[in-house]
């Protein structure tokens, strides 16, 4: 089993478990999570038809709508929300997301996440600590 | 977090249940950001009224709903009152015309009785998505809070005024405690450009303005400011109104130099902030075609919807839609929906705008648009626009057949019951 830690600040505290959902392109704000199933609906986007349930979104950043957190709130209070959130560096968008979504949340990463974590990675999110560790079998 | 001791006894419930969770959240923000202080807030334009995404709680008591979803609080926290002045965003529908959009007697209702509350809290019921054009104008260096990702652009790049493109949750914080974190746009150190932008494509119109917006937020990379730097014709209000939009859709970017027309790009210096830019980005012709080819499904196929007026239109833009319209009919099978303000339809009344576009056939509406209240008309699926915004986020979701094209591409398509455009 090979264990990667990277490190940064915990923006939002608990400790997470799930699989990541990496992708330098984030999701646009509006039509691109869908409210009631949680699965990605953005035309062309890597996780078109994949569901966020559960995941740690690995994601650069906001775009689109300023409604960009709240999809990721509906998604939290219908039981279909992420497991945890990173992102290498804060925006608007999604410091927002991360308070309403409530899930660990670690940012301003020291090292690049997009070249570290794979989707499909088991990652475990330390949101207190400011600590995210990749778990390959 | 250096608090005031207003903000502590804010935070410590000494004024009441509401201010204490709306400051809890500002406070959470501003640690998820990492800022140090909180700034006052002197205007808030906040997403009000009985919208689709507030469903997920399942619930028929309004007040259980906006605890939490604007407030993230299960305990019951009561919206009776906010600190700072505050208009409303638009709502999921027409508070007139609700039955064209397809919207049902409940959901009217229960947007009537939605939006009262906002309305005894304090909240000005504009409902439109520019507020800037409204009333609410926040100067240079004022701090505001929006819901609307464009008029984010429009108030920062055209007057330095101070706003992010926070969601719709924070609106409501900020309006309730008058504050928002001292971070990011807030502090003037923080605005200057990060790309440039030289255009080798056509700037003369407002469609032509929509499609570089959609091209440069396209093409600019996350957490950029871009600056328009040269390669356009001088653009006005209502150009930089879909410019600004379509930007914000396709891309993040909350502040967008122009030189030479925005106040803190008068040089590209000025702009810049002394600072290299971090690359030099050409929008040719052929990056607008390929954007084109994204929104617009091309062919003269028969048309059941068409939609103009995103962002909502100004009284020039109804005056020209009017103008068309005069002496010419709309085909009975194909409806056209053109939206507006509120204040600006009653001017369109008393210049008999509104009844030059209702004698051919069209319906005027306001407070809200076809991808905010997610309605069109019943069995419309050919559907036609002209701004990029709507055509490109209409198409995921509905199973719409989408063509994109201008103001005067639409009319003619209206009339013919064709699309007329490319």
């Amino acid at each position: 089993m090979e264990r990667i830690v990277l490190h940064g600040r915990g923006a939002i505290g608990g400790v997470a478990e799930g699989i990541a959902m990496v992708s330098r392109e984030t999701i646009q704000g509006w039509s691109g999570v869908d409210d009631k199933t949680g699965i990605v609906i953005e035309k062309g986007h890597p996780f078109e038809g994949m569901s966020i349930k559960g995941g740690v979104l690995v994601l650069s950043g906001g775009k689109g709508s300023n409604g960009w957190s709240c999809h990721f709130h509906a998604a939290r209070v219908g039981g279909i929300g992420p497991a945890a959130l990173i992102f290498p560096k804060m925006d608007s968008r999604t410091g927002v997301a991360a308070v309403v979504t409530g899930v660990p949340t670690v940012t301003d990463l020291e090292e690049d996440p997009f070249e570290i974590i794979r989707t499909g990675d088991l990652v475990r999110v330390d949101g207190d600590r400011g600590i995210i560790e990749i778990i390959r079998e | 977090m250096n608090l005031t001791d207003r903000e502590k006894r804010m935070l410590d419930g000494s004024e009441g249940l509401l201010k204490q969770k709306a400051m809890e959240n500002v406070v959470s923000y501003a640690n998820v950001l990492g800022a140090e202080k909180l700034c006052v807030v002197t205007k808030a334009h906040l997403f009000c009224g009985s919208h689709p995404y507030m469903n997920a709680l399942n619930s028929d008591d309004i007040d259980e709903v906006m605890s939490e979803m604007h407030f993230c609080s299960s305990e019951k926290v009561v919206l009776d009152k906010i600190e700072c002045y505050a208009q409303s965003d638009v709502a999921p529908m027409c508070p007139f015309n609700w039955k064209e959009m397809g919207v049902s007697e409940k959901e009217h209702e229960n947007n009537v009785n939605y939006l009262k509350r906002y309305l005894d809290a304090g909240v000005q019921l504009v409902g439109s998505c520019v507020p800037y054009l409204l009333g609410f104008i926040p100067l240079m260096g004022e701090h505001y809070v929006t819901s609307e990702s464009h008029a984010v652009l429009m108030m920062n790049s055209l007057w330095g005024a101070c706003g992010q493109a926070d969601g719709l949750e924070a609106g409501f914080w900020s309006a309730v405690c008058g504050r928002t974190p001292l971070w990011g746009l807030h502090l003037m150190n923080n605005r200057k450009g990060t790309h440039i932008f030289d255009m080798e494509c056509p700037t003369e119109t407002v469609y032509d303005w929509d499609l570089l917006g959609y091209t440069i937020g396209r093409k600019t990379p996350t957490h950029s400011i871009p600056v328009l730097r040269k390669g356009f014709q001088r653009p006005d209000v209502t150009k930089l109104k879909s410019a600004y939009a379509s930007m914000a859709t396709t891309g993040g970017p909350e502040m967008c130099h122009i030189v030479g027309i925005t106040p803190e790009a008068r040089t590209l210096e000025e702009a810049l902030g002394g600072t290299e830019s971090q690359e030099i980005i050409t929008i040719t012709e052929k990056d607008i075609e390929e954007s084109l080819g994204m929104l617009n499904e091309g062919g003269r196929e028969k048309l059941d919807y068409i939609s103009m007026g995103c962002p909502h239109y100004t009284i020039e833009q109804m005056m020209m839609a009017a103008d068309f319209l005069k002496g010419r009919k709309i085909n009975p099978d194909t409806i056209l929906h053109v939206w507006t303000a509120a204040p600006i339809k009653e001017t369109a009344n008393r210049c008999g705008y509104t009844q030059a576009i209702e004698n051919a056939g069209g319906v005027v509406l306001t407070s809200s648009c076809p991808l905010t209240s997610e309605k069109k008309p019943e069995g419309a699926v050919t559907m036609a626009f002209d701004s990029g915004k709507q055509a490109h986020y209409i198409k995921p979701g509905s199973g719409a057949r989408v063509w994109y094209g201008s103001m005067e591409d639409c009319l003619k398509s209206a009339v013919s019951g064709y699309w007329e455009g490319r």
